[in-house]
């Protein structure tokens, strides 16, 4: 059935507008001069205390990106972009790095209680007893309160703080800005640091080698089960600036560690770029969980401004029986372009990619994963959902391989698509790859749109049209939103519901 | 073609581009057909496509082509019998046409030699994109082969057999195909010779209102033939192609299907058997566009991979905004026998209409180990179990065919192969 008239209408109606995170806020920013040279490296380098080693790095990548070309193979269209037309580094006036919460700026902790997340309350309410009912009630409204989540906030380019470091420290954790790291562990960042992604590894991922400015570091050692969630918590907020964190998270034999990053950004007119790297180690027995719920600004309703998302990230199960996880929830930015991929190298290792992309409005996503599988008996598992709406193009872009001794080699691969609308797009395009006799790959796809039978079930149970569809969505994601921690599938189902707001709805 | 200035030519590349200027004069086709020859030829000079180039990614030509024989005009064919007894043979022996070809009622056939010559043809000889190098490769070389058309209501009763049988050196063949409203017809493309031939083959096939096609091309090039080849197709209205692939043979083959649903109620089947040993690279291509509203198309895949053969499945189904109640299926299965093999699939959805129903699903295993368990059990020894579930898996994408002579003829060819290759 095609969409009905109503339904069409709402969606060109679409109120992508009512981004919520879409205000900005003044605070004296301290900014490198506009455009990319070696001498703008060096300010960052310099204004981030690193040592030499640092700078000769990114000096590499700077010189290796230069030779580079854009990709253009992704199903994404923008306006070329001018990388000399970006502030390369923006940080809020007030360094060096706050020490505690107390020396932050509190123009910014507003920004993050604005956005929800507000680290003074949760670091004085950990550890006390709450006793009253309604503050109980205001605080479980929001995971980042009721939750024990040690969060690191970065501001445009900084780092501004981390909350819960030192009982992290107690239990052997290293939860830092990468800037930090750099300072205080430069032996472990060195080790680690471009191992997953080298510097010359894509276009992108080679710009962010050069100019990252801030991110986070995890390190948890061997045999610790870190004693809670990490967060990271991105925010875009001065014009014209492009961000660049760099997330290295290393799990030493038998460790665990579960993150979560989240990212918004004000509404502008005009498009702003952000390429991040996260790269992850997990040695012999360890495991490591990586979630996003990605909400950067999507654009208006005629698909003016927003994020371009470019962001390269990959796992590497260095050890045997080590495991990395991958879950997504991608309901923002005008353009994504992103494939969390796992390096399966440690035998019995296995990776798993658990995707909901939504796309609305003029989004385009192009997103996927890789799954490399080298050491003998890997296995894989890959769950997509996408869900294209508007005007929207919706791409699932996935790789699945087998080396030759990659014996036993298993992938499952599931990736389904909903249409609503006959405006929007959705496709797929995985690539099977097998040189190993006894791997074992079976990849499904389905496109389709919610199924008469489906609607007319609910709705014969008295449920208005709007609403069966917005449970068969629900239903339709099950599988993804059963993988986030408990206390982000709330925020992760309430997140798509706004997305598709005035589509289904 | 490759849009980036190739640093130097490959001594595939040179030798194309010789061949031409030697062959020229001798090429049919009034001055339309030449100009689309020159077009043809300056797309080859940039560079025969590489792995850059996505829908070349698995088959890197500009790679793995590296012998290219001079034509050889002496060289004779020999003539093969028919895979269906009593079928009309319509031979091009080293890629030239019958003078004589047999009468059939209802049927027109012509030379393809003459209508290059008069013209006729010229507007069908362009390449379907930039990246179409056998498009280009055919359309700058070829010579010979029919233009077939049957006529409105006819329906044939035995099969129509075109057999492209080469001779060593370069054959490059073209067969025009049109089928009137509610014809009804079996073809069956023969694509084989022996000697180190390098053939380009180019079948066009148009379906007119309610026409229903059975169309069969089966490839058994020797191990040490290039086979590039081309299967286009546009389905009208409520027509019907039931289309199946056997690739059986060839060192470095390419069958690319492109499909075209042109009028509503069209549907589209496609059964293909890929048996690759030795060390051959088989790639099969699809590109299958749903143009219009209410049309249906499924594709099944079986490939099985022996000796340190390269297979590749690339399968891509766009569906246009307007195609609305479009319904889509695609599955390719491999078998994976030996370590030494490899085998790629890229099955692409590209969906611009929200009311369709499309999926694809791919699979790349070994031989299940309790089916196997499951005849050793019954006292049936490993090797011979190993062959029967083999058989088995490829079998039943022929037994679907409708046709019992067909079937028979079909399994026919599968026993020859692994008699060969068992």
């Amino acid at each position: 059935m095609p969409a009905v008239q109503d339904t069409i209408d709402r969606v060109r109606k679409i109120d992508v507008d009512q981004y919520k995170y879409g205000f900005q806020t003044e605070i004296a920013m301290d900014k490198a001069p506009k455009g990319l040279s070696e001498d703008i490296i060096r300010f960052i380098s310099a204004k981030k205390d690193e040592p030499s080693w640092m700078l000769e790095w990114r000096l590499g990548a700077y010189r290796r990106w230069l030779t580079l070309d854009e990709p253009t193979w992704a199903r994404v269209h923008y306006p070329k972009i001018d990388f000399q037309d970006i502030y390369y580094y923006a940080a809020p006036k007030s360094t060096p790095g706050p020490t505690s919460l107390s020396d932050v700026d509190p123009e910014l902790l507003k920004v993050y209680e604005k956005l929800g997340i507000p680290l003074k309350e949760q670091e004085i309410l950990a550890g006390v007893q709450k006793t009253d009912v309604s503050e109980f009630e205001e605080a479980s409204d929001n995971v980042y309160k009721s939750g024990r989540v040690a969060v690191d906030a970065v501001f445009d380019s900084v780092s501004v703080v981390t909350t819960f470091k030192k009982e992290l420290a107690q239990a052997g954790v290293i939860f830092c800005s990468i800037s930090e790291a750099i300072r205080e562990h430069p032996e472990l960042v060195q080790k680690y640091l471009g191992s997953v992604v080298p510097t010359s590894d894509n276009f992108y991922a080679t710009l962010n080698s050069a100019v990252f400015t801030d991110g986070s570091f995890v390190f948890v050692p061997k045999g610790v089960r870190c004693p809670m969630e990490l967060s990271t918590y991105f925010r875009m907020n001065e014009k014209n600036t492009g961000q660049f964190e760099r997330t290295l998270i290393i799990a030493e034999e038998g460790a665990y560690v579960s993150y979560l990053e989240g990212c918004t950004a004000p509404q502008r007119d005009e498009n702003q770029l952000h390429a991040a790297v996260v790269e992850l180690v997990a040695l012999d027995d360890a495991e490591i969980k990586y979630s996003t719920v990605q909400n950067w600004y999507p654009g208006d309703a005629e698909g003016k401004g927003g994020i371009y998302n470019f962001v390269t990230k990959r796992g590497d199960c260095r050890g045997d029986r080590s495991k990395i996880s991958w879950t997504q929830v991608e309901t923002g930015s005008a353009i994504t372009w992103k494939y969390p991929s796992c390096i399966l190298r440690g035998d019995d290792s296995s990776g798993e990619f658990y995707s909901i992309a939504v796309s609305n409005g003029y989004q385009q996503v192009d997103s996927g994963t890789k799954m490399i599988h080298l050491g003998k008996n890997t296995s894989s598992r890959i769950i997509s959902k996408g869900i294209a709406a508007g005007f929207s193009q919706n791409t699932y872009r996935g790789q699945v391989s087998a080396h030759r001794k990659a014996a036993n080699a298993r992938n499952f691969t599931n990736c389904d698509s909903l249409l609503i609308g006959d405006q929007c797009g959705a496709h797929t395009v995985p690539y099977m790859e097998a040189k190993n006799s006894t791997a074992q790959f079976e990849h499904e796809a389905t496109t389709s749109k919610i199924s008469e039978d489906q609607k007319f079930y609910v709705m014969q149970r008295g449920i208005p049209e709007e609403e069966a569809i917005a449970l068969i969505v629900n239903g339709f994601v099950k599988d993804v939103i059963q993988q986030l921690p408990m206390e982000f599938a709330v925020e992760a189902q309430k997140l798509i519901g706004i997305s598709l707001e005035g589509s289904v709805g | 073609m490759n849009m980036h200035t190739q640093p130097q030519r490959t001594p595939a590349e040179t030798a194309l581009i010789d061949a031409f200027g030697e062959r020229l004069s001798l090429l049919p086709g009034d001055g339309a057909v030449m100009l689309k020859r020159d077009d043809a030829i300056e797309a080859i000079k940039h560079g025969l496509p590489t792995r850059r180039i996505e829908s070349w990614h698995y088959t890197d030509l500009r790679r793995l082509l590296n012998v290219v024989p001079d034509f050889d005009l002496a060289a004779a064919a020999k003539a093969i019998s028919p895979i269906v007894e009593g079928s009309a043979i319509l031979p091009v022996l080293n890629g030239v046409s019958s003078a004589k070809p047999p009468v059939i009622e209802g049927v027109t056939v012509q030379r393809l030699s003459e209508k290059l010559t008069d013209g006729s043809v010229a507007p069908g000889l362009d390449p379907y994109g930039t990246d179409d190098a056998i498009g280009a490769l055919n359309t700058a070389f070829v010579a010979d082969g029919y233009f077939v058309d049957i006529a409105d209501g006819a329906e044939l009763e035995k099969p129509l057999e075109l057999q492209n049988l080469q001779a060593g050196g370069q054959t490059h063949v073209r067969l025009l195909t049109r089928v009137g409203v509610g014809a009804k017809a079996v073809i069956v493309e023969r694509q084989t010779g022996e000697g180190a031939a390098l053939v380009s083959s180019v079948s066009q096939l148009v379906l007119g209102e309610g026409a229903e096609v059975t169309w069969l091309i089966v490839q058994e090039q020797p191990d040490t033939a290039t086979h590039l080849a081309q299967f286009k197709a546009h389905l009208g209205k409520n027509s019907k192609l039931t289309l199946f692939v056997m690739n059986a043979g060839g060192k470095l083959v390419r069958q690319e299907v492109v499909v075209r649903t042109t009028g509503e109620g069209a549907d589209f089947t496609l059964r293909g058997i890929n048996l690759l040993a030795g060390d051959t690279h088989t790639d099969v291509t699809m590109v299958l566009d749903h143009a219009v509203p209410h049309t249906t198309s499924t594709e099944v895949i079986r490939n099985v991979v022996t000796g340190k053969a390269r297979g590749v499945f690339q399968g891509r189904i766009n569906v246009h905004q307007y195609a609305q109640k479009t319904n889509a299926k695609m599955a390719c299965n491999t078998l994976l026998l030996s370590d030494d093999g490899e085998f790629s699939t890229k099955p692409e959805l590209e969906i611009f209409a929200d009311d369709v129903v499309c999926g694809h699903g791919a699979t790349v295993t070994e031989i299940d180990h309790n089916h196997l368990f499951y005849l050793m059990a019954r006292g049936i020894d490993e090797k011979t179990a190993r062959g029967l579930l083999v058989k088995a898996f490829v079998a039943e994408v022929i037994e679907e065919l409708d046709d019992e002579a067909i079937v028979e003829a079909l399994e026919a060819r599968l026993d020859d192969w692994f008699l060969t290759h068992g």
